[in-house]
C-alpha cells in the first residue's frame, strides 16, 4: 500500500551507558527509552537529543505505570508519560501487561497478572485512563513470569487478545518473553505465536537471558541465545514486524558484541544491518 | 477491596516483606523470582552507590539481599542510603563506602522518609570514620577512615 510507512527495521533500547554506541549506528531509525528516565521538561540527555535531531524515532517505554494494578493508574505518572511522549514527538508509546505495586508497596519488578476477567477489566480501564491523556497509540507488552497464578480463566493468548481487543491497544511482542515463558512452562512458543494477533504487533523486543537452577531468567544482562533468534525468524516468516529492537539493561558487553547481536537480529528478520 | 487487589497486595507482601506465598503459587518458582528480584535490586543500588557495592566486593549481593529481604524498595538511591546508614551505625561500613556516604550526607538533605533534596546551606558530617564538608555546593573529604 502506498500510504503504509516504511518499516523501521532493527533498533535498540537507548540507555545512558551505551549512548555513544547507539549514536554511532549509521542505519538506526528506531530506538526506545525508559519513560521514567526522561525528564518531562528539563534538557534531554545529549545522546538522545542527537538521535532525535537525526530523525530517529524514539518511543517512550513505561515501566512503572502498573497498568495491571487493581487500583487506578496514578494520574501524575500518566501526566509525566504524556509529557515525555510529546517531547520525543513519539508516534506511539508502550507499557506492560503487569503490575508493579499494590497496597502502597513497590514490588520493584514487573509482576504477572492472574489471567482472569477481573484482571482484563483492570488493564482495560487503566489503558483507557492513559489514552485520555496521550493521543498516540499505546502498545502493550506481555511480560516474562517465573510463576503463574492458580485458577486462571484464560489462556495466555486469550488473555492478551481480550486486552488488545477491548482496549484498542497494539501489541509490543517481546520474543524473549515468549521463549522464556514457553520454556519455563514446558509449552510450545510457536503455538503461542500462531494464536497471537501478529497484525497488531507495533514492534518487538529481543533480549538475552540465562538459566539458573532449571529456570530461564529473562535478565537483559546476558547474550541473546540462539533459540530466541530462531523465534525472530519464525515470527518474521509469519508476519514481519515493523521494528525489532535489542533490549539490554546492564553488564554491557564490548561494542563488537552489541554489533554482532544487532546484525544477528537483522539476519533473522531479513532487515538490513544498521551497524 | 476487590479480589484482584487482595491477590496483588498479598503477592507484593510475600515478595518484599517475607509474607506467606499466596496459596496455589509454586513455592520454588516464587522463591526463584524473589531471589532474582533481590539480585536485580542489588545491581540497581550498586549503580547509585558504587563504593558501597565495591566496598563489599563479592559479598555485595548477599549483603544487600539479606538487608533488603524484608524491606520493600524505596528506590535504589534511598535503599542504598538506608543500608549505608544502618551499616555505619553498626560500625560495619567499608571505608570507601564511608567516604561516599559522608560526601552525600553533606551535599543532600535526607530524612529517611522522603526523596533526598539538595542542601541550601553548608554542612559538616562525620560518618563511619569519614568526615566531609560542603560549602556552596562544593564537597571536600576532610578525613578518610583508616
Amino acid at each position: 500500500m502506498a500510504d503504509t510507512p516504511p518499516p523501521y527495521g532493527v533498533g535498540i533500547g537507548w540507555r545512558p551507558e551505551i549512548a555513544g554506541f547507539v549514536e554511532g549506528l549509521p542505519g538506526l531509525r528506531f530506538a526506545e527509552v525508559v519513560a521514567e528516565s526522561v525528564h518531562a521538561h528539563g534538557e534531554l540527555p545529549p545522546g538522545l537529543q542527537v538521535l532525535l535531531d537525526r530523525g530517529v524515532t524514539v518511543v517512550p517505554h513505561g515501566v512503572r505505570l502498573s497498568l495491571g494494578g487493581a487500583e487506578p493508574v496514578d494520574p501524575e505518572r500518566v501526566t509525566h508519560f504524556a509529557a515525555v511522549a510529546e517531547r520525543l514527538d513519539a508516534p506511539l508509546v508502550s507499557e506492560h501487561i503487569a503490575f508493579v505495586r499494590a497496597g502502597g508497596v513497590e514490588a520493584g519488578h514487573l509482576l504477572p497478572l492472574p489471567r482472569t476477567r477481573e484482571a482484563v477489566d483492570a488493564v482495560v480501564a487503566n489503558v483507557r485512563r492513559v489514552r485520555e491523556q496521550i493521543p498516540v497509540p499505546i502498545a502493550l507488552e506481555p511480560i516474562a513470569a517465573l510463576f503463574d497464578w492458580p485458577d486462571e480463566e484464560l489462556t495466555e493468548a486469550q488473555f492478551i487478545g481480550e486486552i488488545l481487543d477491548r482496549s484498542g491497544a497494539l501489541l509490543l511482542l517481546d520474543i524473549a518473553n515468549v521463549y522464556a515463558n514457553a520454556r519455563n512452562r514446558g509449552t510450545d512458543p510457536l503455538e503461542l505465536l500462531d494464536q497471537l494477533p501478529l497484525d497488531r504487533v507495533a514492534y518487538v523486543h529481543v533480549a538475552g537471558g540465562a538459566e539458573h537452577q532449571g529456570l530461564y531468567h529473562d535478565t537483559h544482562t546476558d547474550a541473546v541465545p540462539q533459540p530466541v533468534l530462531d523465534l525472530v525468524g519464525e515470527l518474521s516468516a509469519r508476519q514481519r514486524p515493523p521494528a525489532l529492537m535489542l533490549e539490554r539493561d546492564g553488564d554491557y558487553p564490548p561494542a563488537a558484541a552489541l554489533t554482532a547481536e544487532l546484525d544477528a537480529i537483522a539476519r533473522a528478520s531479513g532487515y538490513p544491518s544498521v551497524t | 477491596m476487590s479480589g484482584l487487589a487482595d491477590q496483588q497486595a498479598a503477592l507484593v507482601a510475600a515478595l518484599t516483606s517475607g509474607g506467606a506465598v499466596p496459596a496455589g503459587i509454586d513455592g520454588a518458582r516464587f522463591e526463584a523470582a524473589r531471589v532474582a528480584l533481590l539480585r536485580k535490586r542489588a545491581g540497581e543500588v550498586a549503580r547509585q552507590w558504587p563504593m558501597l557495592a565495591a566496598g563489599h566486593g563479592t559479598r555485595w549481593k548477599l549483603t544487600f539481599a539479606e538487608w533488603a529481604a524484608t524491606r520493600p524498595s524505596q528506590g535504589s538511591l534511598r535503599d542504598g542510603w538506608d543500608l549505608a546508614r544502618d551499616l555505619a551505625a553498626r560500625d560495619a561500613l567499608p571505608a570507601v563506602a564511608a567516604v561516599e556516604l559522608a560526601e552525600r550526607e553533606v551535599a543532600w538533605h535526607y530524612n529517611g522518609r522522603n526523596a533526598p533534596s539538595s542542601r541550601r546551606g553548608p554542612a559538616l558530617r562525620a560518618t563511619g570514620g569519614a568526615v566531609a564538608v560542603q560549602l556552596s555546593g562544593r564537597v571536600w573529604t576532610l578525613r578518610r577512615p583508616s
